[in-house]
């Protein structure tokens, strides 16, 4: 079996992309356990708490990934340029993960074959 | 180099992104090949591919009667993600009918199907390409 990565890239709420990548992965790790989870660029805004997105008429998908570690995906790496970039701190966000930098990043991201990214 | 199975994602409507059009494309082009499709998953705004009420011009591309023509002449499963398919309005007769709606839009060769089926391709081909 194939091991695959889950690469979130995109800010939740302007698009469904987000959402439907978590559905994507909740999904998918019914089936195996050699998953990891990336978060990079935008994406890391998918774990901001405290979002309020009924005001811009969008579903609170955030708690949802907080099933993650109950789902045994605890392969969890946070691009750490992008949090940088973002003045975002890692202990601040809606679930624990392992900062990377750029090179361990793409080192990490290697291994694996198959790379699904929303 | 032995022959491969593919598996496609395809997340983009059939007009207004390039998207579909590349998957197509590239569906094509690994047959052509001798490569193996085994399977198109249709998720996010790609579900829109199933939509039987697509009407192009007479002198524009038909995507979704291409795919239609593709996976009957290939023997492809076009998966459409049944949730995903719900919230944007392609049904079939069952959904729509449970649904209360008045007509369906959504017929073989695609069928609505669950990410489990996205899961087992993701797992399984030798290669997932995603559009």
């Amino acid at each position: 079996m194939n091991k695959i990565a889950f690469v979130f890239r995109t800010a939740p709420h302007g698009r469904a992309t987000g959402r439907e990548g978590l559905d994507a992965l909740l999904a998918t790790s019914a089936f195996s356990e050699d998953l990891a989870v990336f978060f990079v660029e935008d994406g890391l805004y998918q774990l901001l708490p405290e979002q309020a997105p009924a005001q811009v008429l969008s579903r609170d998908h955030a708690p949802s990934f907080k099933l993650l570690p109950l789902y045994d995906i605890e392969q969890i790496y946070f691009c750490q340029d992008s949090l940088t970039a973002r003045g975002l701190a890692a202990d601040s966000l809606l679930i624990p993960g392992q900062p990377l930098a750029a090179k361990a990043l793409a080192d990490t991201l290697a291994q694996y074959p198959v790379r699904l990214m929303f | 180099m032995s022959a491969l199975r593919f598996a496609l994602l395809v997340q983009g409507p059939p007009y207004g992104c390039e998207a579909s059009a590349q998957a197509l494309l590239f569906a094509q082009a690994l047959l052509a090949r001798g490569h193996r499709l085994s399977q198109v998953f249709f998720y996010q705004g790609g579900v829109y591919n199933a939509n039987g009420y697509v009407c192009p011009a007479s002198d524009e591309v038909d995507l979704v009667a291409q795919w239609r023509a593709l996976a009957l002449a290939q023997g492809i499963c076009l998966d459409v993600c049944v949730a995903a398919a719900q919230r944007r309005g392609v049904l079939d007769a069952a959904e729509a009918q449970e649904a209360g709606k008045i007509g369906h839009n959504l017929s073989a060769p695609f069928v609505l199907s669950g990410l489990g089926q996205l899961a087992e391709a993701a797992l399984s081909a030798d290669r997932l390409v995603q559009f």
